[in-house]
């Protein structure tokens, strides 16, 4: 919901920023704490709000994926490969990984409680899980994305190299299907 | 049903002709691959596809685990034969995330021959156990193993016979070692590229993990 009580759906992200792919992490984590926001606020209303509970469930079921690929198969591997052991990085990793593990679990219970309400046309407040399965996922990710954004993403601005970055952007690109964002550049 | 593959045959030789008339001529007048593949058998990483390569342009040899053992005969001939007879330029060791042969040599279940097979990975993860034991979540132990395991067959390879025999008579020769994640069908450059002796020691040389 918008400051106009219109809907708004979550903002994406400006293609452009793919140049910056450290910058569209944060941007990406922004997003998710408006995804957070909306779920807690939903989840105490009766009134059922379709187009937004349809985008909490297509953000659940398409962006947040996509963005635990970036950070398990991207930046996280490539964090283990330039880091320096002064960073102390491993364990940190070791905690943010077992915690995505465990994102996909909660968040396929959130999602189920989204699409039981889309389903009948009701307002998340019916639901009596919906408090006890929303709030621990919305506290986790809020948590997670602060250790993520103090210590992950500065380690990674500092010891990630202008190819890794560049790479890192490319593939965030491809994996979303769109074009190279450098390919303009030369 | 076993016949639409023969059926699917069928198409994709007649597509090919009509995109290209001359394409099997060509083909099997001769084959010269610059590049080996040495990938995993897993039916989700298909090599010449991921890479966008035709037929005849990637000479390939796939197992369990992408490994590159020093004492099998069928993987000996394969890098002997590519080396000294098609003399190609690459050699690409491809891992994959999540890959099913790391993983069962990271548990305890006992599953026969397979596990005599993945034994080097087994080695691998259990010298490194002291760090790899502090990853709690255990698919990313297995992703982190499938990396290592990389990187100990690209160090295999630079320091086999064939390939430092190679090196020694002045042929250009490239080891690379790259991961594939079957989430999002992309490659990533493991940066562990080594093309002359020095390489290989270098490479042993680097750490395994980033706290040392």
């Amino acid at each position: 919901m918008g400051s106009t009580g219109k809907f708004q759906p979550i903002e994406p992200i400006p293609a452009d920023l793919l140049q910056e792919p450290l910058i569209w992490f944060f941007a990406e984590h922004y997003r998710h704490r408006d995804l957070c926001a909306r779920l807690l606020s939903v989840m105490q209303s009766v009134v059922f709000d379709e187009p937004a509970l349809r985008e909490i469930y297509r953000f659940l079921d398409e962006d947040l994926p996509l963005h635990v690929i970036d950070e398990e198969d991207d930046l996280f591997p490539l964090l283990r490969r330039r880091c320096e052991p002064d960073d102390q990085i491993g364990k940190v990793l070791g905690m943010l990984s077992a915690e995505h593990a465990n994102d996909m679990s909660e968040a396929a219970a959130v999602k189920q409680i989204v699409a039981t309400a889309l389903a009948e046309q009701r307002g998340l407040a019916c639901y009596k899980n919906a408090v006890q399965v929303i709030e621990p996922f919305c506290f986790q990710q809020k948590r997670h994305i602060a250790v993520e954004n103090a210590v992950v993403l500065p380690i990674a601005r500092h010891r990630l190299t202008v190819e890794d970055l560049d790479n890192l952007a490319r593939r965030l690109a491809a994996r979303r299907g769109l074009s190279d964002p450098f390919a303009d550049a030369s | 049903m076993i016949g639409t593959l023969l059926n699917n045959n069928m198409n994709w030789a007649s597509a090919r002709v009509r995109a290209d008339p001359g394409f099997f001529r060509r083909l099997s007048a001769q084959q010269a691959p610059e590049y080996l593949w040495i990938g995993c058998s897993d039916s989700r990483v298909p090599a010449n596809e991921i890479v966008g390569l035709d037929p005849g342009e990637l000479f390939v040899h796939r197992n369990i685990a992408n490994l590159a053992p020093p004492r099998d005969i069928n993987f000996l001939a394969v890098l002997q034969y590519s080396v000294e007879v098609l003399r190609v330029r690459h050699i690409i060791v491809c891992g994959h995330y999540g890959c099913g042969g790391v993983r069962a040599a990271l548990d305890t279940e006992r599953r026969g021959l397979i596990d005599h097979w993945l034994q080097p990975v087994s080695d691998l993860a259990h010298r490194h156990a002291g760090h790899l034991d502090k990853i709690s979540d255990f698919d990313t132990r297995v992703n982190v193993a499938c990396e290592h395991n990389v990187r100990a067959q690209v160090e295999y390879l630079g320091r086999n016979p064939f390939v430092t025999d190679a090196w020694r008579r002045g042929q250009k020769i490239a080891v690379h070692g790259w991961i594939y994640s079957i989430r999002d069908g992309l490659l990533r450059d493991l940066d562990l590229t080594i093309e002359r002796p020095k390489d290989v020691d270098r490479l042993s040389a680097k750490a395994w993990f980033p706290d040392g």
